[in-house]
């Protein structure tokens, strides 16, 4: 290792030239550390953390695949796949594990790497994967002091084999809470189809509050990966909400193409034990400054104010208190910090929407120049999938040009919602070319936030509205809430486009933008099965 | 096997030329939200040609200044400043709440293109002149006829104004523009604030100038701005401008005598365009020469902890979801109308328009919204202070405000940092001279590639990018539009979210796109190119 002395005198420029890098020539590496400076301590020991919350992992492979559309047609598609927490993404889950969920070696146990992985290729049967961490992470031969630990040092073949043409519509789904620090892996595996590209891909963590540009995934603005190599990015969790992130290479061809998936963050407040009120008003009021810094930093500011509202303009960390008087139960799930539970729910569904068309997908598949203007969606999909697929149950698969079965599209969009209970849907679209309306026919969807915010004045007022529909185009989020209060079990309803044109998958006259909604007995708010 | 598929090369071509474009300007250019203040403008109606970055001409109708202004072009010290016969958008109109404003109109179009009007939404106008009253307001005829109009703007914000005549030609074609309206009153606590003291200070290239117009947006305490920009949407479909043109241009016996026979729709759009620009035009200075008929340019700049107050417009006929990487918008104001919480209106009450990521622009409807970006919460400090072998890599110290922020020294260079972040680490064992003992190990240089924008590091300003990354960093300076040793700022791209509006006639990069530059305070921000 070279002395720190030698850079700082100002011969790290000769060294970046001629020397062999510290940080080592690279290609595919992971990131997952088991202790940082906020989490020393990870599981969480409160009182030697500085922040509450995880380290949480997650890998994911950027190239190529296939996927189903709604009248049977195999397309291709550019994508992000799983590389990390196949298991839970095969349920229909989010992929992201904590730490010891994702630091697991490899070559420990039964071999849960192959190609196609989490399908088994004789039986298309998902159910019996169980590995949920990273795709190849093997001991690190070179390792200091002791050789043989796990420090983030991957194996390749393991990587290839599952990552080539595993991209997933929509991309890996994501989910972290507040105080968590999220380490995302891109690791570029190349897309196998298109030889002639050279992509590079990134991940934007669309609608982050003071991005940094460096971690921002705009390539033009900074860095982005080459194939056969891996880059981590790195997020303290931001304020709660309905976020989503996509590649931004070219993002008239990579997001028409599919590069774009589901990220949420979930509230402080669903861990609160006490009255959320006063959770909300001393997290207000701690939010302008974090706890003493343990490598020697400030310490914190004296509290702020009431902490009634926000300290600037733009409510960084902090939410209104309410004006409403109304109470919430501790430990249930709510999607902000409302500080009077009215957002709680009982189940949620994340719906991406997004369109594809079928010409640029074939001409992207076929190296013939890409037409933007006459680019028109003809598939029409919520999280991937088009009516009636929409309500199939499970991961759908896909077979790729060179025969192996893919998890292609592992989210349904149905949704059970326990009688009397609240569904709260998380809506984003990255449609490329037009706006898209989600109706709910039959159950009136009340909105609670917007882009990631709850909606409520700077006053405290009640700011949520109900409504039939709502209205997107890309680059937007919403969260609306299905109230079924008063409605039984088994009842049907149904969420569709009034866009008519919507309701088709190509030429097939009847699909497109549509689910179903199942009022339920009671719904197991993990496997979301209605009981 | 067919050759590269044209965009990765036409892709490859363009980001040199941005390179190229971008580098002849020593400072890349900046924005403000120039135009004419006064109460009294004469305006015409006129056809000239708007380039595009695909070389096209494209014949076009736009208001312009018939005479030279009698208000003065604002903000002052923008060099070059001037009003043609014809520009795209038109003028921007600078006017003051309740002062009475008298527009006169000249129809200066080809006389086939008819009559011509102006609407002004949100304002109580009153239309004078000898020129017929078409359906929506009184007209002006071919061939140098005038139509007057007056109005007292009561409400400050933003405006737009556009053709009343056969609009869903005439606003195609470009004849629409902005009004501004100044506050009458501006609140005290908008006045001598650090930010102002910060901007005054010398960091060795001479102070900034002001180039606000004013220094609150509204007559409310959560107006106050440091900067201020104005983006106007639009699209160009060119078989409608194509259609246009040859009826202006034919000769003969049985030409059409109207516009009657140009179709509007379909709508095809090829072009997207941010003040009548895209990209990379839209980031040329404003008055460039290069495109005498599009004077204004989409370029913002900005400092941590400024605020940035965004005047967005919808002109066109398209609704556009504006992007805004880096932070949420916070809205001000919807057609010049403060959202506020109910109760008694005063510059206290607080305010209740949303926040917004995306900030959708829709046809005639205008926004004013507030940015700012800090860097809190990023959980690492951006400047790369922090503790090397037990030192500390710089001698910055953060004191923190009430609000958390270092503001107690506006002439320091890391003032408005969030001091909650103060020298935590990023890196693990970085190379340079910049905090240690981070969570992550950055990549390999070799295996990324770096963008024109890149500084260099992850960090902000030139100082600690030079610390970061030594004096000659990857990638070296002087190719890239945001030099590593020099303005070092963290790059953001604002614009469509309708992804395929980022193209200029099927070329990508273009149409509706921005960089914002959040710049280190030892980088000069100069709005006057």
């Amino acid at each position: 290792m070279f002395s720190t002395r030698l850079f700082g005198s100002g011969i790290a420029a000769a060294c970046l030239a001629l020397c062999a890098l510290p940080v080592a020539a690279q290609s595919f590496k992971v990131q997952c550390p088991t202790a940082t400076p906020s989490h020393p301590s990870d599981p969480a020991n409160p009182a030697a953390n500085p922040l509450g919350g995880r380290i949480k992992c997650q890998q994911i492979s950027g190239g190529d695949g296939f996927a189903t559309m709604g009248d049977g047609t195999q397309t291709y598609l550019f994508g992000f796949g799983p590389l990390s927490g196949l298991q839970k993404m095969a349920s229909g889950l989010p992929g992201t594990d904590v730490q010891s969920e994702f630091n697991v070696d490899n070559t420990s146990g039964v071999d849960p790497i192959f190609i196609g992985a989490p399908v088994d290729q004789s039986n298309l049967d998902v159910s019996a994967y169980s590995f949920n961490g990273a795709i190849g992470l093997v001991p690190d031969p070179q390792s200091e002091p002791t050789p043989g630990a796990l420090t983030g040092h991957v194996d390749p073949r393991l990587i290839m084999d599952v990552g080539v043409m595993n991209a997933n519509q929509p991309a890996p789904l994501m989910a972290i809470d507040e105080d968590d620090e999220f380490f995302l892996t891109l690791t570029n595996v190349g897309q196998v189809m298109r030889p002639d590209l050279f992509e590079q891909h990134t991940v934007h963590f669309h609608g982050y509050p003071n991005a940094s540009a460096f971690y921002d995934g705009v390539p033009d603005a900074s860095i982005a990966i080459n194939i056969g190599g891996s880059f981590t990015y790195y997020y303290l969790a931001p304020d709660a909400g309905t976020y989503f992130w996509h590649c931004h290479i070219s993002p008239p061809e990579h997001l028409q193409m599919g590069m774009v998936g589901q990220i949420y963050v979930r509230p402080r407040q669903n861990r609160v034990a006490g009255d959320l009120k006063n959770a909300l008003i001393a997290a207000n009021q701690g939010a302008a400054g974090y706890p003493a810094n343990p490598v020697g930093g400030v310490t914190v500011a004296a509290p702020n104010g009431t902490g009634l509202s926000c300290s600037d303009i733009l409510c960084t960390g902090q939410t209104p208190a309410p004006v409403s008087t109304a109470t919430g139960a501790a430990g249930a799930m709510y999607a902000y910090n409302d500080g009077d539970g009215s957002t709680r729910y009982d189940v949620e569904y994340p719906i991406q929407i997004h369109g594809f068309d079928p010409n640029f997908h074939f001409v992207g598949m076929t190296f013939n120049p890409e037409s933007f203007t006459d680019m028109k969606d003809k598939y029409f999909m919520l999280n991937g999938r088009s009516y009636p697929d929409t309500v199939a149950p499970g991961t759908m698969v896909t077979q790729s040009t060179d025969g192996t079965l893919h998890a292609s599209q592992p989210l349904p969009s149905i949704i059970n919602i326990p009688a009397n209970g609240r569904a709260l849907l998380r809506i984003s679209d990255l449609d490329v070319t037009e706006y898209q309306t989600l109706a709910s026919l039959g159950i009136p969807m009340r909105v609670v936030g917007l882009n990631a915010r709850l909606l409520r004045d700077m006053a405290g007022n009640d700011m949520t509205y109900l409504t039939n529909s709502i209205t997107l185009a890309g680059g937007e989020s919403l969260d609306v809430i299905l109230d079924a209060t008063g409605y039984a079990a088994g009842q049907k309803f149904y969420l569709y486009t009034p866009n008519l044109d919507h309701l088709s998958n190509d030429a097939e006259n009847f699909g497109g933008l549509m689910t179903e909604v199942n009022i339920c007995t009671t719904v197991n708010p993990t496997t979301k099965a209605c009981l | 096997m067919r050759a590269m598929k044209t965009n990765i090369l036409v892709r490859q071509l363009l980001r040199g030329a941005t390179i190229a474009a971008v580098s002849l300007l020593a400072n890349a250019a900046q924005a403000a939200a120039p135009g004419i203040a006064g109460a009294s403008f004469a305006l015409d109606a006129a056809a000239a040609y708007i380039t595009q970055p695909d070389g096209s001409s494209i014949y076009s109708w736009g208001y312009g200044c018939t005479t030279p202004p009698a208000g003065t072009f604002q903000p002052a010290a923008v060099p070059g400043a001037n009003c043609q016969q014809m520009q795209l958008p038109g003028p921007t109109l600078i006017v003051t709440q309740n002062v009475p404003v008298t527009v006169t109109l000249t129809n200066n179009l080809p006389a086939r293109a008819g009559n011509t009007s102006i609407l002004f939404p949100g304002f109580n106008v009153t239309a004078t002149g000898t020129g017929p009253v078409g359906l929506l307001t009184r007209e002006a005829v071919p061939a140098g006829g005038t139509v007057t109009y007056t109005f007292t703007p009561t409400q400050p914000g933003t405006h737009s104004y556009y053709s009343g005549t056969q609009s869903d030609l005439q606003i195609e074609m470009g004849l629409y523009g902005a009004i501004i309206v100044l506050p009458s009153t501006v609140p005290t606590v908008c006045t001598g604030r650090t930010n102002d003291t910060a901007r005054a200070h010398d960091f060795g290239n001479g102070a900034e100038s002001d180039f606000r117009l004013a220094q609150a947006a509204f007559n409310h305490n959560d107006s106050c701005y440091d900067r201020e920009y104005l983006f106007q949407f639009s699209e160009i479909d060119p078989r409608i401008h194509r259609a246009a043109e040859e009826i202006v241009n034919c000769t003969g016996t049985r030409c059409p005598t109207n516009m009657d026979t140009v179709a509007t729709e379909p709508y095809l759009p090829a072009y997207y365009m941010i003040n009548g620009r895209s990209m990379p035009d839209d980031m040329d200075p404003n008055y460039s020469m290069q495109y005498p008929h599009q004077p204004y340019n989409g370029n913002p700049h900005m400092h941590p902890g400024e605020l940035t107050l965004l005047r967005i417009i919808g002109q066109g006929r398209w609704q556009h979801p504006f992007h805004e990487h880096g932070n949420h918008v916070r809205v001000l104001a919807r057609d010049g109308n403060l959202l506020l919480a109910p109760g008694a209106v005063s510059p206290t009450t607080p305010l209740a328009g949303p926040l917004m990521f995306t900030t959708t622009t829709t046809p005639g409807q205008t926004i004013d919204g507030i940015f700012q970006w800090t860097g809190k919460g990023l959980n690492w400090d951006v400047f790369g202070h922090g503790l090397k072998d037990g030192a500390p890599v710089t001698a910055d110290v953060c004191v923190p405000d009430a609000n958390g922020y270092y503001t107690s020294a506006p002439t320091a260079q890391n003032y408005y940092e969030w001091c909650g972040d103060h020298n935590k680490a990023l890196e693990s064992k970085p190379f340079g001279s910049v905090g240690s003992g981070g969570p992550v190990t950055l990549p390999d240089p070799n295996i990324v590639a770096n963008g024109p924008w890149y500084s260099g590091s992850p960090y902000l300003g030139g100082e600690a990018t030079t610390r970061a990354a030594g004096s000659t960093p990857i990638p070296p300076s002087g190719t890239v539009a945001n030099s590593p040793t020099d303005e070092a700022g963290f790059a953001y791209m604002w614009h469509s979210h309708n992804e395929r509006e980022i193209t200029t006639n099927n070329i990508f990069p273009g149409g509706m796109l921005m960089m914002m530059l959040v710049d280190p305070r030892a980088y000069k921000i100069d709005e006057s190119k």
